[in-house]
């Protein structure tokens, strides 16, 4: 008989809206001391520089990107990743922030009696076990994929961001490169996120969002796509596609970036791009089915971009 | 100390910062119409408004709501009804309640953000669906919802005249209708239960000392049966009271148990290979729980197999060898499938619960159950105690769908705990418990071969099916292949497959859905290969007169008359429509009574049984006051407490057929006294004869029992087990006697037509119509009858399309145990609906009615995979249809 799992001097927490964490806490999967940031002040809001770049507070919430009309204009594929994500009432509440330093949703990891890599333990149970929800990009040790919907957009946008600690940094340096099946992220001891920067949009850029789930709303995505296009004269001039749900961290689809780039806006370019979104895949026994998904995401959103 | 308003008052919160907003609300302030249910931000039962804006109070911490204004439910139409709860009540968008108010707070802000944009023009059902994206309800209330805030927000409810077809629904919009959860005495303790962290174990020792040592610990007790073994994850090991929740898990951790751990086996595949280990070893095996209503007959035991039961066989040799022979022959006719279903787990919204209370030798138990007498009868027998000293309590229970209907050990160690403590204590399950050990509809694989002959008709149909009961027997699902289109051979095996599984419990029509899932996918394939109209071979095969009745309104419905039975589409949406029929029994309680008072000019009602969103509260007083010429308003209702003469268990869709003809007969004994008693007679021409003469009435008391029925006048109307033969009469005996069920004559009906998109690019299924034709006789409450049946339906939605639960195979964990991953459908998800009712059939029973709670859910999940199957060419021969199975199946059919 294991009692409860024993984790090394629980390490300290920061808590914005609560929407990941309080769920933990009361678990029991989250122990340690509270650092309560959601009364900083300045750290919401969204502010724009004169050449066009947004800065956007890490405690602003997912709704307020959601209906920001500027912010839909400049960065449309942000502003649909917010409106889709999770259901209203957690849109009001949850913060960028938040949302990008949450914890995995692996339904080993939330279980409070069962050990993981995530939870100082020696092996992922998933990977052997039931990992339906797993990733299809197998980068790590641990098979869950990141559940940050809004890292996957801020990909996509070269976004930068700055930290209590550091600056300058690009969302694959704030969330590794997956190889660490402990970790959510790679952001060190005592760092918090503090603030985003989107970088001037594109002229005559375009950008759409789609997620694939089984029900109509409020579902973690099976796989999702957030894709940037600039279409002029009937080809693609600009391409930039990330995808979530699929990785320990969130991917941007190069191979389907490379076949689209100055490349005609054609069905048959399209789809030989959506073919080319699995390209480095190596799913699990259970997750193969989200590589068509993912095919089937970026054919949708390209096709709809170039219509 | 910082504070928040509440409903326009000042309120502290606590400096803790581990408080969550939703304890203060609850534990607090005892706003006890906010309710816990997922504790994860996903189905919106602690909705409330802050600063106006729905959040959920069950992950905001308190401190965060310092200095803003909170509304709760109790906050919402405080003078009047605000209009959407007028509309909710209006459009019956409720059954038992429990989600009911956070969809009205959600609602209420949706609805007023809107008519301050867009004055009374109507929302859309996309809008609408969008709006209530963080809401779940269990009982699939969906329907009326859309309706309810379509008409709300188009100012249809901005005045006072509206009615309610459902005689709770204000406290239930309003949050005031107390469920078991929200009782609290005075030093009422909370209860938590130690669970086995091992799929199979001895207990070698179990030390409670560090537990009692724990301050605040009040009491604590052993759970462990008299062998000392555990068989699943999450079986009871000992129970702590104490102050508080917190408290209580902190003494329950310090319990010490050393374990033998013994190997344990997972799931159907593995249970059933020749060196599984044993789960129940031959002496143990009374241990296994029981996931039917009725008793179990008897079964040989192989290892972890159980089986074969096959009562309801017919020349079951001859089916064989035909089958044989037309498999040999390769005859094209010849049906023959493997199908797979999902285990369904009810996810009832209000967790299984019972607040126990010892008043010196009186024992007073509020329990969330679907059964208030047949608890207190069985409390009564296991604490050798008199009837009259224990009261069972269910005043409103936040659904149950079949798995309250027993006595469960949340109950009885509440009762343990109480009388160990000399204090009331509450258990209450978390979401976990409840998604991982009060049972399920148990997954199944059934093999079917169906051969019609040369001649169209139906020659030989033969089911097996394995079902992965776990720590439990008594699966039904094949034999009840036998009660649906005769043959002139069957043969039914049904076989239990026993693992180290929590234990499956009775579902909505206990082995329907799985063997009609099988079966009328079977009959789906045999229309196709005689190239014959679906519906054409079920009227053909299918004698059945009620469901003759519902074939010719199903096949004049325009979406099956336009509908392309031919080849399938190709393009990346795709478009079906798929057929199915379900049946279920009709069964009613014997000895059922209904006490009809008259006390100070009103009348009163009553009967031990209890309302669990299935409306009997409502069928009750429509039927009473039909019979008067009064509103049901006139009439008080009293059910939910064992003390009141013997009523229904909820389940088994008894409740109408066992309380309707009771009624009928107290209410012609209780006219001939009025009458009797009257001073005077009514003055001549009254519009309302009886409530002149009720109103001059003496306080009068009179009771009826259930009769027996009456003998159908139609020529051939039975119970559908006569056609059985004796195991047919030998089952329904059992029934009556060793569960208080009789099986009446004439066959309670459904048969559904459901039209489906298909995006086969994200293997996404949208269900864009359901037409669902019932038979259940004459209706007593039209609008919530309605509730029912699109309620059943989208259950069974949710099991064709969403629902599964997940273990780990190695470990038995249970893995969809939170509301995110144990997936129900949401509002958005739900089709536009026709219900139809045709209201013949049981003339026979008093009244006419009988139960509609089941028989609207077993065709569900065949309909859809035939709507599937014409739309893509697929037949899905296994649910849920999932994208990722969906996605597997084109991408087999291409490389095909």
């Amino acid at each position: 008989m294991t009692s409860a799992i024993s984790i090394p001097a629980p390490p300290a927490e920061f808590r914005a809206a609560g929407t990941d964490l309080s769920e933990r806490r009361r678990s029991g999967l989250s122990q340690g001391p509270l650092i309560d940031i959601a009364a900083t002040p300045n750290a919401a809001g969204i502010e724009w520089d004169a050449n066009g770049t947004a800065r956007i507070g890490a405690l602003t919430t997912i709704e307020t990107m959601a209906i920001d009309l500027r912010l839909a204009a400049a960065y449309p594929g942000v502003a649909a990743s917010a409106q889709e994500l999770a259901t209203p009432q957690i849109r009001h509440l949850a913060t960028l922030g938040g949302n990008i330093a949450q914890r995995s949703r692996c339904w080993y990891f939330r279980n409070p009696h069962i050990d993981c890599l995530k939870k100082g333990g020696s092996d992922c149970p998933s990977r052997d076990g039931n990992h339906l929800y797993g990733v299809a990009f197998d980068l790590g040790p641990c098979v869950a994929p990141h559940p940050s919907t809004m890292a996957a957009a801020l990909l996509a946008y070269d976004a930068e961001i700055t930290t209590n600690q550091r600056s300058g940094l690009m969302i694959d340096e704030v969330l590794g490169d997956g190889s660490d099946g402990a970790a959510d992220h790679a952001l060190a001891p005592g760092e918090m996120i503090e603030r985003i920067a989107l970088p001037p949009p594109l002229r005559g850029e375009r950008a759409l969002y789609k997620r694939a789930i089984s029900r109509s709303y409020a579902e973690w995505p099976l796989a999702e796509v957030c894709a940037r296009a600039v279409i002029t004269d009937g080809a693609f001039r600009f391409v930039r596609i990330t995808a979530g749900g699929v990785a320990p961290v969130p991917l941007r689809l190069s191979a389907s970036e490379t076949i689209l780039q100055d490349a005609p806006a054609s069905a048959a370019i399209i789809a030989e791009a959506a073919r080319q979104a699995s390209k480095g895949a190596n799913p699990l026994p259970m997750t193969a089915y989200k590589l068509d998904l993912l095919s089937g995401l970026v054919r949708d959103l390209l096709e709809r971009l170039a219509a | 100390m910082s504070s928040m308003t509440i409903n326009g008052r000042i309120a502290p919160l606590p400096d803790h910062p581990e408080a969550l907003l939703i304890d203060v609300i609850r534990d607090d302030l005892d706003l006890t119409g906010t309710k816990l249910v997922c504790g994860a931000g996903v189905c919106g039962a602690c909705t409330v408004l802050v600063d106006g804006a729905p959040v959920v109070s069950c992950l905001m911490p308190a401190r965060a709501a310092a200095g803003k204004s909170v509304t709760t439910i109790e906050g919402v139409g405080t003078t009047d009804l605000h209009p959407v709860q007028k509309a909710f009540m209006a459009h019956d968008a409720l059954q038992c309640g429990f989600c009911t108010p956070g969809f009205v707070v959600e609602a209420v802000a949706f609805h007023d953000r809107w008519r301050a944009t867009k004055g009374t023009a109507v929302p859309s059902r996309e809008e609408i669906g969008a709006a209530l994206s963080g809401h779940l309800c269990r009982c699939g209330a969906y329907d009326g919802i859309f309706r309810a805030v379509a008409a709300a927000c188009s100012g249809q409810f901005d005045g006072d005249h509206f009615a309610s077809p459902r005689v709770e629904a204000r406290a239930k919009v309003t949050g005031s209708a107390k469920y078991t959860v929200d009782i609290r005495h005075d030093g009422q303790l909370e209860g938590v239960i130690l669970r086995s962290q091992l799929a199979h174990a001895r207990t070698v020792e179990l030390d409670l000392a560090p537990a009692r040592a724990v301050p605040g610990v009040a009491a604590v007790i052993s759970l462990l049966g008299d062998d000392r073994m555990v068989r699943f994850v999450g079986q009871p090991i000992a129970a702590v009271a104490a102050k508080d929740r917190r408290i209580a898990l902190a003494a329950i951790a310090a319990i010490r148990i050393s374990s033998e751990r013994l190997p344990s086996v997972i799931g159907l595949d593995a249970a059933r290979r020749p060196d599984a280990p044993v789960v129940f070893e031959k002496a143990n095996r009374k241990k296994a729980g029981n996931v039917s209503e009725g008793p179990g007959g008897p079964a040989s035991w192989n290892g972890n197999i159980r089986g074969p039961s096959s009562p309801f066989s017919q020349k079951a040799k001859k089916a064989r060898g035909w089958i044989a022979d037309a498999r040999a022959a390769q005859n094209p006719l010849l049906v023959e499938e493997t199908f797979r279903t999902a285990t369904q787990q009810h996810a009832c919204l209000e967790p299984h619960a019972t607040v126990a209370r010892f008043d010196g030798d009186r024992l007073t138990v509020h329990v969330s159950t679907q059964a208030v007498f047949h608890v207190m009868e069985l409390l009564a027998k296991r604490y050798k105690l008199a009837h009259d000293k224990i009261r069972v309590i269910a005043e409103h229970v936040g659904g149950g769908f079949g798995s309250k209907g027993a006595l469960g050990i949340e109950t009885t160690a509440a009762i343990d705990l109480a009388r160990e403590a000399k204090a009331p204590v509450r258990i209450a399950y978390d979401r976990h418990e409840e998604l991982s050990v009060t049972g399920y509809r148990p997954a199944a694989e059934l093999k079917i071969a169906l051969l019609p002959s040369a001649q169209g008709d139906l020659k030989a149909l033969s089911l097996t099916a394995h079902a992965d009961t776990g720590a439990a027997t008594n699966s039904t699902l094949a034999a009840l292949a036998r009660l649906i289109y005769p043959a002139e051979a069957k043969d039914l095996v049904d076989f239990d497959v026993i693992s180290n599984l929590p234990p499956g419990a009775p579902f909505r029509g206990p082995g329907g859905p799985p063997m009609a899932f099988a079966l009328e996918q079977a009959i789906d394939e045999a229309a196709l290969r005689m190239k014959i109209d679906p519906i054409a071979l079920r009227k053909r095969w299918d004698p059945d007169r009620n469901r003759q009745r519902l074939y010719d309104w199903a096949s004049s419905l325009d979406v099956w008359r336009n509908a392309a039975r031919t080849a399938p589409q190709t393009g990346r949406y795709r478009r079906g429509v798929g057929v199915a029929s379900g049946y279920w029994l009709y069964l009613w309680q014997p000895g059922v009574k209904i006490e009809l008072a008259v006390k100070g000019g009103r009348i009163i009602a009553s009967t031990a049984t209890q309302d669990i969103g299935q409306g009997s509260r409502t069928v009750i007083a429509n039927t009473v006051a039909r019979e008067f010429g009064l509103e049901p308003d006139d009439i008080e209702v009293r059910i939910g407490d064992s003390g009141l003469p013997e009523g229904p268990g909820a389940g088994g869709s008894r409740s109408t057929a066992s309380v309707v003809p009771p009624i009928l007969l107290a209410v012609q004994k209780l006219k001939t006294a009025i009458e009797q008693q009257a001073q005077r007679a009514p003055v001549v021409g009254s519009n309302a004869p009886w409530r002149e003469l009720i109103a001059a009435a003496p306080d009068l008391v009179v009771a009826a029992e259930r009769p027996e029925d009456g003998k159908p006048t139609e020529p051939g109307l039975r119970s559908p087990l006569r056609d059985v033969g004796f195991m047919g009469i030998v089952f329904g005996w059992m029934m009556r006697q060793f569960a208080n069920i009789a099986v009446g004559a004439g066959v309670p009906s459904s048969v559904q037509v459901i039209e489906v998109e298909v995006d086969t690019w994200l293997g996404h299924v949208r269900v864009l119509s359901v037409h669902t034709g019932i038979a259940v006789g004459k209706i007593a409450a039209p609008a919530l009858a309605r509730s029912q049946a699109t309620g059943s339906v989208i259950q069974g939605l949710g099991y064709a399309l969403y629902e599964a639960r997940e273990t780990d195979p190695r470990t038995g964990d249970v893995l969809s145990a939170g509301m995110e991953d144990y997936r129900i459908p949401g509002i958005a998800d739900t089709p536009e609906f026709e219900v139809h009712f045709d209201e013949g059939g049981f003339d026979h029973v008093l009244g006419g009615s009988v139960g509609i709670g089941e028989v609207a859910t077993v065709p569900t999940s065949p309909a859809l995979a035939n709507a599937i199957r014409n739309a893509t060419g697929i037949r899905f021969t296994e649910i849920p249809i999932r994208p990722d199975r969906l996605i597997a199946a084109l991408k087999a059919r291409i490389a095909a």
